[in-house]
């Protein structure tokens, strides 16, 4: 039999990308259940050989994750629901807006992703020094809504559009007024769209590390406190302390698969 | 959409501001707090941080050229600066092509596609940091790399992947691409994706006939998909561009003071030396270089000169 040289590239590449995918989380949960021996070593072993809990317990029993994982609960949340009440009603009105004014309004929405966050952190932390607000839960929030602001408005433009207008029409001459059409009509068919919007936005205030840095001085947000532990911690710390920032992720974006295929990002990349 | 809806009336040219607020009044509540928080949190920072910029750091004099003429003569801020552009270049590269390649694999057809799929979406959620703290694992001298190149009998000294040192050197290279390694897993992924939903829009008649007419799959590639994929790749390069431009968690955790970025060195500046002007005055660097790539961009998009991507 003939060896098709094509395929054996096309399993090689396949092979390979599937490892290079898994290796890094495969790496941190890996060492975060090891013992010495597997990896205080010039060889490390790929496989778990000498598996241990005391990473974990250690982690999990010491007084500085819990104050970490609540405080990102806690911005985390709070960014996502702010953000979901400032900008679903402001992405109505653009997805109405004439075409062309909606399409300067969207672009601009997706510009403002260009500022780097050194050059807004900064300014922002100096401001926030001046009035207090370093460390607490608000400043955070109100930096993470930089962020989740223009994203969520983007994506509700693009939910939005999906709505028929029709239907609006229908409900106002039946006479439900400006609120009761968009509360009644409108808001639960984009429900889903705004639910998709709010889970990406709680991850990614989550995830978010600049703003934290920049405003912390001693309060750590869970990436924070792993960052921390990478830079200054024992060898075990900083892979168990990012498997724990990890596992929500986790629950979600697989909460998230069903929304995720490629149709709906092609939906939200038409803008 | 042409339909204008009934809860928002087209703002007629004759009529009076007054007139506009009375009719819209809705509307223009929803959208205000939107449009107040992008000009008080985006908008007055930036030109915040620009104004810090020229504010001098010692004697507070403004406006000053004294932070500029301070970075020029850094050495560390050069290197940062070579640094990031190099970085920035190296990897939108390298992730197009390989996210090319990875639509290309995921759109034919094969046992275990799905999973495939699904593992793709894996590094998307994963936060940057903790894949910046895998990669110190993977990457360090006694690190699963040099094992695993090790095992493949490919070296039998481990190399140092986070070396750092003068942008030239074999050392450098290696941390650059290092840095581009980690990079790459994260956002390749979501090139990947885009790219992905563009091959599934191409027409399969348009493939049936480019056979029948007896192309290679090479000319199939260049003189079809390539073309009609153009706007998915626009999109892709410029979603990934901005992003590529900000760089910041990864070089921060994976080589923190060895390779340095201009976004690095602004917040060494600002966090270890309290220079919040001349840390203003990186950041505004990097501002100008994102306009002046973007603007580089529009200008040969809007020319059409082919290889626009």
């Amino acid at each position: 039999m003939k060896v098709k040289w094509s395929n054996v590239g096309f399993w090689l590449i396949v092979i390979v990308l599937s490892l290079y995918l898994i290796a890094p989380l495969y790496v941190l949960i890996k060492i975060s259940i090891s013992g010495g021996k597997d990896v205080f070593t010039a060889h490390p072993s790929f496989l778990v050989h000498d598996f241990t809990w005391k990473h974990w317990s250690k982690v999990l029993a010491s007084g500085y994750l819990w104050p970490s994982l609540r405080r990102s609960l806690i911005v985390a949340t709070a960014t996502t629901v702010v953000a979901v009440i400032i900008a679903a009603p402001a992405a109505y009105v653009i997805s109405r807006l004439p075409r062309g004014t909606k399409y300067v309004t969207v672009l601009a929405l997706f510009f403002t992703r260009m500022f780097p966050e050194v050059s807004l952190a900064l300014p922002i932390a100096v401001n926030f020094i001046k009035w207090g607000m370093m460390d607490t839960h608000v400043g955070l929030v109100l930096a993470h809504l930089i962020m989740a602001l223009p994203f969520v408005a983007w994506v509700l433009v693009g939910t939005y559009e999906t709505i028929p207008v029709d239907l609006e029409e229908a409900a106002c001459v039946d006479g439900a007024g400006k609120i009761g059409t968009l509360m009644r009509v409108v808001l639960p068919l984009a429900a889903p769209g705004i639910a998709v919007a709010a889970i990406f936005t709680w991850l990614m205030s989550w995830n978010e590390f600049t703003y934290a840095l920049y405003l912390s001085l001693s309060t750590r947000t869970l990436p924070l406190l792993t960052y921390y532990y990478s830079q200054r911690g024992g060898f075990f710390d900083a892979p168990t302390y990012a498997t724990i920032l990890t596992i929500p992720v986790f629950i979600v974006t697989l909460f998230l698969q069903r929304w995720m295929r490629t149709g709906y990002l092609a939906g939200a990349v038409k803008g | 959409m042409t339909v204008v809806a009934p809860t928002l009336e087209r703002r007629r040219l004759g009529g009076s501001l007054a007139d506009f607020i009375r009719r819209n009044w809705l509307e223009i509540v929803m959208v205000l707090p939107l449009v107040i928080y992008i000009l008080g949190f985006t908008l007055v920072p930036t030109l915040q941080a620009i104004q810090m910029g020229f504010v001098d750091e010692e004697t507070k004099a403004f406006p000053s050229l004294a932070n500029y003429r301070y970075l020029l003569n850094r050495p560390q801020f050069g290197r940062a600066f070579i640094n990031h552009i190099t970085l920035t270049l190296t990897g939108l590269a390298l992730e197009m092509t390989v996210g090319m390649i990875v639509a290309l694999v995921l759109h034919r057809e094969f046992k275990g596609r799905g999973i495939l799929r699904a593992t793709l979406m894996v590094p998307m959620g994963v936060p940057t940091l903790v894949s910046g703290i895998a990669m110190i694992y993977i990457l360090s001298t006694t690190g699963y790399l040099n094992e695993l190149l090790f095992r493949l009998n490919l070296t039998s000294v481990p190399i140092d992947w986070r070396a750092g040192g003068v942008p030239g050197t074999l050392g450098w290279v290696r941390t650059l691409l290092s840095v581009v390694l980690a990079d790459m897993w994260k956002v390749t992924p979501m090139v990947s994706l885009i790219l992905l939903a563009g091959l599934e829009s191409i027409p399969q008649q348009i493939y049936e006939a480019a056979n029948i007419d007896g192309a290679s799959a090479w000319q199939t590639f260049w003189k079809v998909t390539f073309p009609l994929l153009r706007p998915s790749l626009t999109m892709a390069f410029v979603i990934r561009g901005i992003d590529a431009f900000r760089i910041f968690d990864l070089p921060m955790v994976l080589m923190g003071r060895v390779f340095m970025v201009i976004t690095t060195y602004a917040y060494d500046e600002y966090q270890q030396f309290h220079n919040y002007n001349i840390s203003a005055a990186a950041a505004t660097i990097l501002f100008v270089l994102i306009i002046i790539c973007i603007s580089i961009y529009l200008f040969v998009a809007e020319r059409g000169k082919g290889e626009a991507r």
